[in-house]
């Protein structure tokens, strides 16, 4: 380097001085170029608490200290496609919502107040509001119960090995809803000794195809099969607040009744209900960042903002 | 006590003393002295805190979490200097964890030397300590040429990216900081702008020595000034010295040596440029370099 640097001094100095002028002029330039560029208008859905999009671009520091105290671990971090937004924290709703767990961690792990540590309950957070997007193939909408669906969708595997997790998910969920009387008839169809709900769930792995036939004709009469999909409700993390309402409607065309999902003010778009919708494209989604005088102001729909 | 010859044609001797065992002591047995001591304790040490990271996340492992923007060591907040001065320009609020980190971070630099934190937790730098390695056998076999650049660049992307922070209202420099990306990515798992820093690796490995670390990296401009007051330095025995100058040809930022070394001026490495990286007390065979505390030593 010295030896070079003594043979040219004029064209080193010379290359030193427009080295220099190129990179910081790049620098510069890759301010004013990216800033534009690299601004998205796609919103994301924030973990609670935190600010408004701009304000929470310029604040958050891209440590990931909320994704380390997440309990259920469903915060990602942005990649380059996102623009300025390289390394700040997500939810994909569909993927796993938030829980708003109780004192909100991720709050508290945010060293520099782009998730707002004034926020501490997380019926609080203004993370978005959930609307329903897919009307035709809400559950509740078309008056089915969301254990047969899943029931049934399982069935449709012609390949019969059903899936033992979600049939056990769907078993879980089916015999917490029973009454007595149909626990009785659940524990002399597989002959179980008892009718705690642990025995009952634990009926033999290797069901039968015709098992599943009955099950599924069971669940069907029983008092639970009856009412129509309540998942999003019953799922939601405050659903104390009475998050979604389910309002009596009649079909004008069919004149049938049936139950409306009705998203209500109180709901702050954790996303949780997006994730439990049993259809296979979810029927209720997240806006992010929506507010509710925002939709209160018409627009439902407002322009697809999820990517 | 030393060959004299050696003095007069440093820069040969330099060369030829270089790999072979030459000086090295005929004269000076070597009690226990390690060639690679220093560098294995850093690279362990370098290796131990990013681990911190890592299983902190992957493991659930709560003693260092964070990346090196910004974590916390057992609860204490620790924010990077200049991360902090780009989030507080560009939300133009000052939020008080970011103060307590990033006096924490200055304590602790200050203690143990500023640019340490290139040499000693960077992980970027250690990859790029290797690209070096890689980039000096080209240059051996005359492949490539080495490029230089001024290396007062450094300062000027620590005000332009302040500046763009400021004006923008968005973490600029933070979407191409290779050492937040690498940082996140040893926590979080990869992402597409690790492309980025694999460019960054290629051009040093192919065009300009270390170019990243040594011209650019405003990131290392914050602990260059808590190096100035840091007291911890490489100390220098003029006595012991034999200018054999193997010290500059390890040296990652070669010229932070002259004062002592080539006009015997000082008794410290006083340039804030100094990473503490060690390099040259290892391959010092006079044992005229080693770690040294400022003011404390006469102390003592």
């Amino acid at each position: 380097m010295t030896v070079k640097q003594s043979k040219k001094p004029i064209s080193r100095r010379k290359f030193l001085k427009t080295s220099t002028l190129a990179i910081t002029g790049g620098a510069v330039a890759y301010g004013a170029v990216g800033v534009p560029l690299l601004r998205r208008d796609g919103l994301l859905l924030r973990p609670p608490g935190a600010l408004a999009e701009d304000h929470f671009l310029a604040s958050c520091i891209k440590c990931g200290q909320c994704l380390q105290v997440c309990p259920p671990q469903i915060l990602h971090l942005a990649g380059i496609s996102r623009g300025f937004g390289i390394g700040t924290p997500y939810i994909t709703p569909r993927e796993g919502g938030c829980l708003l767990c109780a004192g909100l961690p991720c709050v508290l792990a945010c060293p520099t107040g782009a998730l707002a540590h004034d926020i501490s309950l997380g019926k609080d957070a203004e993370m978005g509001l959930a609307v329903i997007s897919h009307p035709d193939t809400c559950l509740s909408v078309l008056g089915i119960n969301d254990l047969v669906y899943r029931l049934k969708n399982l069935q449709k595997k012609k390949t019969f090995s059903p899936d033992q997790t979600e049939l056990n998910k769907i078993l879980t969920a089916l015999i917490k809803k029973l009454t007595e009387d149909e626990k009785k008839v659940w524990q002399s169809k597989f002959a179980l000794p008892d009718v705690s709900d642990e025995t009952l769930i634990s009926i033999p792995k290797q069901l039968e195809n015709s098992d599943l036939e009955w099950i599924i004709k069971f669940t069907e009469s029983s008092g639970q099969g009856q009412k129509a999909c309540q998942v999003c409700l019953e799922e939601c993390p405050i659903n104390d607040e009475k998050t979604i309402l389910f309002v009596n409607k009649t079909n004008p065309d069919t004149k049938q009744d049936f139950l409306w999902p009705s998203v209500r003010k109180t709901c702050v778009g954790c996303g949780v209900c997006e994730e439990k919708c049993p259809t296979p494209v979810a029927s209720i989604r997240i806006i992010p960042r929506l507010k509710w005088s925002e939709k209160q102001n018409g627009s439902q729909t407002r322009k697809d903002n999820l990517t | 006590m030393k060959n004299n010859s050696d003095k007069k044609d440093g820069k040969q001797a330099s060369v030829k003393t270089f790999k072979g065992p030459g000086l090295r002591s005929q004269n000076h047995p070597q009690p226990g002295h390690g060639k690679h001591k220093w560098r294995n304790i850093r690279w362990a040490i370098l290796l131990f805190f990013n681990v911190l990271f890592f299983a902190s996340f992957f493991f659930d492992i709560q003693i260092l979490e964070g990346t090196l923007s910004a974590s916390r060591l057992l609860g204490f907040h620790m924010i990077d200097p200049l991360a902090a001065l780009q989030v507080i320009l560009a939300s133009k609020i000052i939020m008080v964890n970011l103060i307590i980190g990033v006096v924490t971070i200055i304590l602790i630099y200050l203690a143990f030397g500023g640019r340490s934190f290139c040499s000693w937790i960077c992980p970027y730098h250690w990859l790029a300590e290797l690209g070096e390695k890689i980039h000096q056998i080209l240059i051996k076999k005359k492949i490539i040429k080495n490029h230089t650049f001024d290396r007062n660049i450094r300062y000027y992307f620590y005000g332009i990216f302040l500046a763009l922070a400021l004006i923008t209202g968005f973490t600029v420099f933070e979407t191409i900081n290779p050492v937040a990306i690498i940082s996140r990515f040893i926590v979080y798992g990869p992402s597409l702008m690790l492309l980025w820093v694999i460019a960054l690796l290629i051009f040093e490995i192919l065009y300009s020595r270390r170019a990243w670390c040594r011209y650019f990296c405003p990131v290392g401009v914050s602990y260059q000034v808590i190096g100035l007051m840091s007291p911890l330095r490489i100390k220098w025995d003029k006595e012991k010295c034999s200018n054999c100058k193997r010290c500059q040809s390890v040296c990652l930022v070669p010229h932070v040596l002259n004062d002592c070394v080539n006009k015997g001026k000082s008794e410290y490495v006083n340039s804030s440029l100094c990473t503490r990286c060690g390099l040259c007390v290892d391959i010092c065979d006079d044992q005229a370099l080693s770690y040294g505390v400022k003011y404390l030593d006469k102390l003592i």
